[in-house]
């Protein structure tokens, strides 16, 4: 197991936002976290990069627990992650934000250069590398993040709906985009809502409802699962799975 | 960077060499009172570059770098006074020393808040160095400041009867402060640097220890600041805290550096080889006039860089060079 969650508990005043979570990764893995709005999912990625620290639980990284680390040493150990709003650096060029995260392994300019337009070239970016981060459209300042975060050479990397407001098209490219990035042995949590796109990558889903997992499973089992339908999918969704099949 | 025959007949290459040879020989014409104007102008580059690496690229605005300015100027005095110290080991050794354990404290207390609440918090590391320095008086001679003890035209000590040599070191603490700059900005530390001043919350993700950064380039900066400090003793002779503690002298770092260009190598020398000049003919032309008339001028030129180049005028300054540079002769390889 990478990534080993136990009982995490995270309360923010009167809201429970993270409820005795439980759930793991395997090495290689795809795993989705879907649930409606507030249901906690950014919170848990939070949780697990260090930016807050969770008030119970464990979060063991290669059988480390990293609970208590901070963010920085979090990505040493090899997590990293995007922003649901990307947060480039907006005044520097694609290759300087991405050269940032390169540092993470080398203190070498010219080794961190390399790296990172490699990095590029692999998102798709390499012909947009000396434009400003703030002069790219929204699409690739998510590439961007990608990029950056790649560029510290994860074991696992937590990707905050990536594909919010993509049309089909940009949508396919990123389907094909995590699916290269896992092919390089990195393994993935994706929060996402596009659910079409999540059930298509991941083979284990996890969905969260008020803080609380309701469910965990296969894409055909959380599809039906009466619990998911009520809080996420909606009753519109089972009408349209009934006319498909 | 290669420097051959070929970079000398080439106006990027001739430009700056005759205006540094232009440097090296203006103290054997100027008159004694420029030459003070000139060396203030040097001076100040150097101290508002030092602000430059924390406030500049690391985008921390410290309004308490005459903390570590009033430390390198009362070690360089006090320790001659009282032991026969000379002030390269008293005011950069030990006064920098001093600085850069006061800047860890102040990186310990201060770095916890972020942007105005940082700023404001440094504000009061120099106002608490000012008023101990004010208020010790069997040590520091207090409010009455101190006289350095005189000992003649000594390299040792620091102290020269012309103002010649002051004007030759503070152009090498100019160079050395841009080069230092020019140094961590292509640097990791420097890509750090910046790094957090866009986006400190981002960076950490990315592996980026902000604290660490920060404090490296705030004790960086203190300690340049402590050898200005020195200098400044070693040149006016005379120390009070009001002024080498003063809130005055850490904002006029700042500033310079913001008129010119933060975050930039060339930024704090244009700031201060525009501002020291102005402050000086401002106060010579209008101060026997009317009260504050030269403050008045001086204030409204800072409204106008402000208003019309809020990025400093390193850009500006930097576009008319390079067309300056198309209209000269040049020999094409």
């Amino acid at each position: 197991m990478l990534l080993e969650v136990q009982n995490l508990n995270k309360r923010f005043g009167g809201l429970q936002a993270v409820n005795n979570l439980v759930f793991g990764a395997e090495e290689g893995e795809i795993v989705g976290l879907i649930g409606p709005n507030g249901a906690g999912k950014t919170t848990v990625f939070n949780l697990i990069t260090g930016v807050y620290i969770p008030d119970s639980g464990v979060i063991r990284f290669q059988g480390k627990n990293i609970v208590g680390l901070k963010p920085y040493q979090i990505c040493m150990k090899g997590i990293c992650r995007t922003f649901q709003i990307a947060q480039p650096f907006r005044e520097m060029t694609a290759l300087r934000n991405v050269m940032t995260g390169a540092f993470s392994r080398t203190a070498d300019v010219e080794k961190a250069k390399r790296k990172a337009e490699e990095v590029l070239d692999f998102v798709g970016l390499g012909g947009k590398k000396d434009v400003l981060a703030r002069e790219l459209t929204a699409i690739d300042q998510r590439r961007l993040e990608v990029a950056r975060a790649l560029a510290t050479n994860p074991h696992l990397l937590l990707l905050d709906e990536t594909m919010a407001g993509l049309n089909p098209k940009e949508c396919d490219e990123a389907v094909s985009l995590v699916n290269r990035i896992r092919n390089k042995g990195v393994t993935l949590i994706m929060v996402e809502h596009v659910v079409k796109v999540i059930m298509s990558l991941s083979k284990k889903i996890l969905v969260l409802d008020y803080g609380t997992k309701i469910a965990e499973g296969k894409a055909e089992d959380i599809r039906s699962n009466e619990n998911v339908i009520k809080a996420y999918l909606g009753e519109e969704y089972r009408r349209a799975i009934r006319q498909q099949y | 960077m290669q420097i051959s025959v070929k970079s000398f007949t080439h106006p990027k290459g001739y430009v700056p060499l005759t205006f540094f040879i232009f440097l090296l020989i203006l103290p054997l014409f100027l008159p004694t009172y420029f030459l003070h104007i000139a060396i203030t102008m040097l001076f100040f580059a150097f101290v508002s570059e030092a602000w430059n690496i924390i406030g500049g690229y690391a985008g921390q605005l410290s309004l308490g770098n005459a903390a570590f300015f009033g430390l390198g100027a009362y070690g360089a005095v006090l320790l001659t006074h009282y032991y026969n110290i000379p002030p390269w080991i008293g005011g950069i050794v030990i006064g920098g020393a001093a600085a850069v354990v006061l800047s860890l404290i102040t990186g310990l207390v201060c770095f916890r808040l972020r942007s105005h609440y940082f700023a404001i918090s440094t504000l009061a590391i120099g106002e608490v160095m000012r008023l101990v320095f004010l208020n010790q008086r069997q040590i520091t001679f207090g409010a009455e400041g101190i006289t350095i003890p005189y000992k003649g035209n000594s390299i040792l000590y620091l102290q020269f009867l012309s103002k010649a040599p002051y004007y030759y070191i503070a152009l090498a603490l100019m160079l050395l402060g841009m080069y230092i700059t020019w140094k961590i900005g292509k640097s990791r530390l420097g890509h750090y640097l910046v790094a957090i001043n866009q986006n400190q919350d981002a960076a950490e993700v990315v592996g980026v220890n902000s604290a660490r950064a920060k404090q490296i380039a705030l004790s960086v900066s203190a300690f340049l600041t402590a050898v200005g400090g020195t200098f400044y003793a070693q040149y006016i002779y005379f120390i009070d805290p009001d002024f080498v503690f003063g809130l005055g002298l850490s904002i006029e770092f700042a500033l310079i550096a913001i008129v010119g260009g933060v975050g930039t190598v060339m930024g704090p020398v244009i700031g201060s080889f525009l501002l020291r000049p102005a402050m000086e003919s401002t106060n010579a032309l209008l101060g026997a006039t009317y009260m504050g008339v030269h403050l008045i001028v001086y204030g409204g030129l800072l409204i106008a860089v402000v208003m019309f180049k809020p990025e400093g005028l390193v850009g500006w300054v930097g576009g008319l060079y390079e067309r300056f540079l198309e209209l000269l002769p040049r020999k094409e390889n």
